[in-house]
């Protein structure tokens, strides 16, 4: 450590410590009301079951949706000019920074059963409602999830040296094979850190699921929803499940950070 | 056979080349910014003639005024890269071998062939090494044990001695010019370096600026 990184002002160290404070009251408070003793039979009562295994399908579904429209777009995005890549970039990035709940109504405009622009035709012609279904759910989900793989993949394509496809070319690797071998390992590890994160956003989805696919138990309600829902009539459970999915998060970004970001030491 | 007559283009850089190669080793010449590798990257398929023809093996490659352009993995090019361009996540032994895999051989039967030829080139014992953890000097011997172990009709070596050390220098040589005249091979030699042309090629074209 040098001079100048060794003398940071006392006041800058007192507001990063509250800044600890303040994110980590919000920890220490949900785990100060949690119901320890009743932990287990919270977590394993039929709605919180329920919810769980929703959430659990509807997140790994999404993050697969999400993967397959993804890495397209961020290979476009990174490697092709076009005209127009600003304003698909823009889309891209739009459900990251759009309220949740405006992307659930902007999602029924598009595909609700009655008014949506291809829900309508889905259901007139083939009688598919994505609406209230945990189709519904996958969908709102991979909404919010997409941005998230999206900026991991093109920084990872961007960062990789492309002498590498170039020296697999000259050896006679096709496109398809250069990308399998070549590139798909290379950018492993934003492929791996970009699927964490959209899945863990995809775990933690709220406003745009309860807007378009709505809060049935059983059918779309998933964790966030149940905690919302229980949060009145059984807060003990409102509780367990929230710790669990806070214990699932601090799960991804300790797994993202030794692993794959490299924080410091 | 290699026929280049055309324009270079790459980047800000353009430059006229002419240079015929039949079965013969033929070192290119010429000091930095003289479009040396550019050369070998426009043969090898990395980089569109801007004017001209080349033809590869008997085949027209590029000719932009009759829109032909065929890709690099159909030209049947083996190339040595300034920068050795090994993939870091394989071990020597699989950069060695994939290019045989290229061409449609099992793993097993791709790595015993270049386990043999790394072992000609003093570097079996660093096969199964990840490759970004060699030495410059093993990481070079392990490009070029790449570029000729298809073996190729035509092949292009961008500096191919510049990380072997003194002591060695002349056993790689002799060693590639084995190889290259046992295959009856077009080669090109790029070097800032003539001695080391001298040594390695039956004639030098001279393109310094």
């Amino acid at each position: 450590m040098n001079y100048v990184s060794s003398r940071t002002p006392r006041v800058v160290r007192m507001g990063a410590l509250l800044g600890v404070a303040f994110l980590a009251l919000t920890i220490v408070g949900l785990l100060k009301r949690v119901a320890w003793s009743t932990l287990w039979d919270q977590l394993t009562d039929v709605a919180t079951r329920d919810a769980l295994r929703i959430s659990l399908y509807a997140s790994v579904c999404a993050t697969v949706l999400a993967l397959v429209l993804g890495l397209p777009l961020a290979w476009c995005l990174a490697r092709m000019q076009f005209a127009g890549r600003r304003f698909v970039r823009a889309l891209v990035l739009l459900p990251m920074v759009l309220p949740p709940v405006v992307g659930g109504v902007a999602l029924l405009g598009a595909y609700g059963k009655t008014n949506g622009l291809l829900g309508g035709v889905l259901h007139s012609l083939f009688g598919i409602q994505l609406t209230y279904s945990l189709w519904g759910v996958i969908i709102a989900e991979a909404f919010v999830a997409l941005p998230f793989l999206v900026l991991s993949l093109e920084g990872g394509l961007r960062s990789i040296d492309t002498k590498y496809e170039e020296s697999a070319a000259v050896m006679g690797a096709t496109d398809f094979t250069r990308f399998m071998r070549i590139t798909l390992p290379l950018l492993k590890p934003s492929l791996v850190a970009g699927l964490m994160l959209a899945w863990a956003r995809a775990l933690g989805e709220f406003g745009a699921t309860i807007t378009f696919a709505g809060n049935i138990q059983g059918r779309t309600q998933t964790a966030p929803l149940a905690v919302y829902t229980m949060l009145e009539s059984n807060p003990e459970g409102a509780y367990a499940l929230s710790f669990l999915l806070v214990a699932v998060s601090v799960g991804v970004l300790v797994g993202l950070r030794d692993r794959w970001i490299g924080g410091g030491s | 056979m290699i026929s280049l007559h055309g324009t270079v283009e790459i980047g800000n850089f353009s430059r006229e080349f002419t240079i015929d190669v039949g079965n013969e080793i033929v070192g290119v010449f010429g000091t930095n910014g003289s479009g040396k590798t550019s050369v070998l990257r426009t043969i090898a398929g990395l980089c569109p003639l801007g004017k001209g023809k080349l033809i590869v093996n008997g085949e027209l490659v590029d000719a932009p005024a009759e829109h032909i352009f065929v890709q690099p993995e159909l030209r049947h090019i083996g190339m040595v890269f300034q920068d050795h361009s090994l993939f870091p996540f394989m071990t020597a032994l699989d950069n060695a071998a994939f290019p045989l895999q290229m061409r449609g051989m099992k793993r097993t039967a791709a790595q015993k062939l270049a386990n043999e030829m790394l072992e000609q080139f003093g570097v079996a014992n660093v096969g199964q090494q990840m490759a970004s953890t060699l030495s410059g000097g093993q990481s070079q011997r392990v490009a070029i044990v790449r570029a000729l172990i298809g073996s190729p009709k035509v092949v292009l070596l961008d500096e191919p001695l510049s990380a072997i050390d003194d002591e060695s220098r002349d056993g790689v040589r002799n060693l590639i010019r084995e190889h290259l005249v046992r295959l009856g091979v077009s080669a090109i030699v790029v070097s800032h370096d003539r001695t080391e042309l001298d040594h390695l090629c039956t004639r030098i074209e001279n393109y310094t600026r």
